[in-house]
């Protein structure tokens, strides 16, 4: 077996092994697009509330939340499975969690703007209001990787 | 120098596995690790069974179907050894680098590549 004192490179090797488990980390098609859909609908709600299901209960728009919900917690998942890497938030600290952060704040922000503007009759600039914020969650949802995929450049807590 | 080597995880694969594993993911699956570290499945296999014995490395085993698949995560009694490692790593190639009759220090306290663990698993 090598020895990594033997070897000047050995700390040089781990850098460029660890660059490789972070190519690993790309999201595969169905990631980003589940991930999409499941933005769209969550920021489909107000829509489906005010116009749809107007005198109607409300819970068929609540089931399209909780599935949108559960479509969210399950893609992580399959990205695990599908990369080989099991990422959890706790070990990142710098923009993964950032990201994070600024997805939830996004979700609240936008849902508030949209209903607020569709209870003033403003139908287009909620629609635009919604379809930016999934563009904004995808933006997110890659800064995000590819803070993960630093943080594995970097070696985590143990570079 | 007040890093230390481990000598258990002073062979190169077995830095390489436990340095990967201690880059931010939680659990590292077979193939992922394999391919990142450039290693065959048998060596893989090999080393990680040392580490686990070693109580450096947990192994989950699970299966998607038919197809098995090992989960690989580093314990904090192999991060901790992992750490002082790199640090002593680190000062060697600083010494290295700027030629510093330390140097001679460090590389004359040799690790022993046949060592065992500090910590050696019970037989029982």
């Amino acid at each position: 077996m090598r020895d990594a004192a033997g070897d000047p490179a050995a700390l040089e090797l781990l850098r460029m092994q660890r660059s490789r488990l972070a190519d690993r980390m790309r999201p595969p098609w169905w990631y980003l697009t589940g991930s999409a859909i499941a933005w769209a609908v969550l920021f489909a709600g107000p829509f489906i509330l005010q116009y749809l299901l107007h005198g109607v209960p409300r819970w068929p728009s609540l089931i399209g939340t909780a599935a949108a919900l559960c479509l969210l917690r399950l893609l992580p998942w399959g990205l695990a499975r599908a990369t080989g890497l099991a990422v959890r938030l706790r070990n990142f600290r710098y923009r993964g969690r950032l990201a994070l952060i600024a997805m939830i704040v996004v979700w609240f922000a936008a849902s508030s703007t949209e209903t607020f503007l569709i209870r003033h009759g403003l139908l287009v600039a909620a629609i635009v209001v919604a379809a930016l914020a999934v563009a904004a969650q995808m933006a997110l949802l890659q800064a995000r990787l590819r803070g993960i995929r630093q943080e594995l450049r970097a070696g985590g807590e143990a570079a | 120098m007040t890093a230390r080597p481990d000598p258990f995880i002073h062979p190169i694969t077995r830095l390489s596995i436990c340095g990967l594993l201690a880059a931010g993911a939680d659990w590292v699956e077979f193939a992922a690790l394999r391919d990142a570290a450039g290693i065959s499945d048998s060596v893989l296999s090999k080393q990680s069974v040392a580490l686990e014995d070693a109580g450096y490395v947990e192994v989950r085993k699970g299966a998607v179907g038919r197809r098995p698949r090992t989960w690989f995560r580093l314990t904090a009694q192999g991060r901790q050894a992992l750490e002082d490692h790199l640090a002593w790593l680190a000062q060697l190639e600083e010494a290295v680098s700027a030629g510093s009759p330390d140097v001679t220090q460090v590389t004359a306290n040799p690790v022993n590549r046949r060592t065992r663990p500090r910590t050696v698993p019970s037989p029982d």
